[in-house]
């Protein structure tokens, strides 16, 4: 469980950060003529946001979330910014309750 | 999630016809229609971006492969989130904490494992006893070894 929420985190905050460089930098940077960092930037979020799509679904598995939670949860990486604020709604509403259960389900189980 | 509180009752599989009819109910239906408009838009913009790849954009060659598969990713996410459900209306545990083995078995209610409320009187068991000493040891040798990686889990 706290494997799965620290790879959705990390994996969270890189993809966020590279999609605000594309937007923020890169589209201005290829609008004014000079498409190079919009192009690599791209690319790269693109895989990046692949791994995001899967550590971001086997999160919302194990968080039991319901499919429209989880489509916020994939979707987020698509959106600047969006990761971020989405993470910290995902951590208040379902991450730390797990969390906070998960302990006691961990004995039982062993 | 109704069938998970209901410990004592037996998993309510027959009270509303075959399990599988939750597929047909108009939210499904409509989250159905959404993931074939969905996959139908990726596989297209794929297709886009090979025309653009092949009329000499290079760029888009990494985009031609990217939307196919994100559309894989659709259909596999689908049917896992599908599987689960059937799951859960069968009366299994919702899947969580990692415990995919133990849950899903379909074991009718009462049977399994069951958490004491409170321990047996088993102090005059040296047998007993002994097994719980040498778990604690085990426990011990773990702890040992495997601490750091133990807390992140």
């Amino acid at each position: 469980m706290h494997a799965a929420v620290l790879r959705y985190r990390v994996m969270a905050y890189v993809t966020g950060v590279v999609l605000i460089v594309l937007c923020f930098v890169g589209i201005p940077l290829q609008i004014a003529g000079h498409p190079a960092v919009a192009n690599i930037v791209g690319v790269v979020h693109g895989i990046l946001y692949i791994v995001y799509l899967v550590v971001a679904y086997q999160l919302a598995r194990k968080l039991a979330l319901t499919i429209g939670q989880t489509l916020v949860l994939l979707l987020a990486g698509t959106v600047p910014v969006m990761t971020f604020i989405v993470e910290r709604w995902a951590t208040r509403r379902f991450i730390n309750p797990a969390l906070a259960a998960a302990p006691a389900a961990e004995t039982v189980r062993r | 999630m109704e069938t998970g509180s209901a410990a004592s009752v037996p998993p309510a599989s027959a009270d509303s016809g075959p399990v599988w009819r939750f597929l047909i109910t108009p939210r499904w239906v409509g989250w159905h229609v959404l993931m074939v408009v969905a996959c139908w838009g990726m596989l297209w913009l794929g297709d886009w971006q090979l025309h653009r790849a092949l009329s000499g954009n290079s760029l888009s060659w990494a985009y031609t492969f990217e939307w196919p598969l994100f559309a894989g990713f659709a259909v596999v996410f689908w049917a896992k989130t599908i599987r689960d459900e059937f799951r859960i209306r069968r009366g299994g545990e919702v899947v969580q904490h990692g415990a995919a083995g133990d849950d899903g078995l379909g074991l009718p209610a009462g049977v399994g494992t069951v958490q004491v409320q409170a321990p047996a009187d088993d102090a005059d068991d040296e047998e007993l006893a002994r097994y719980n000493r040498y778990l604690a040891r085990l426990h011990e040798e773990v702890k040992g070894t495997h601490g750091k990686r133990h807390g992140f889990r």
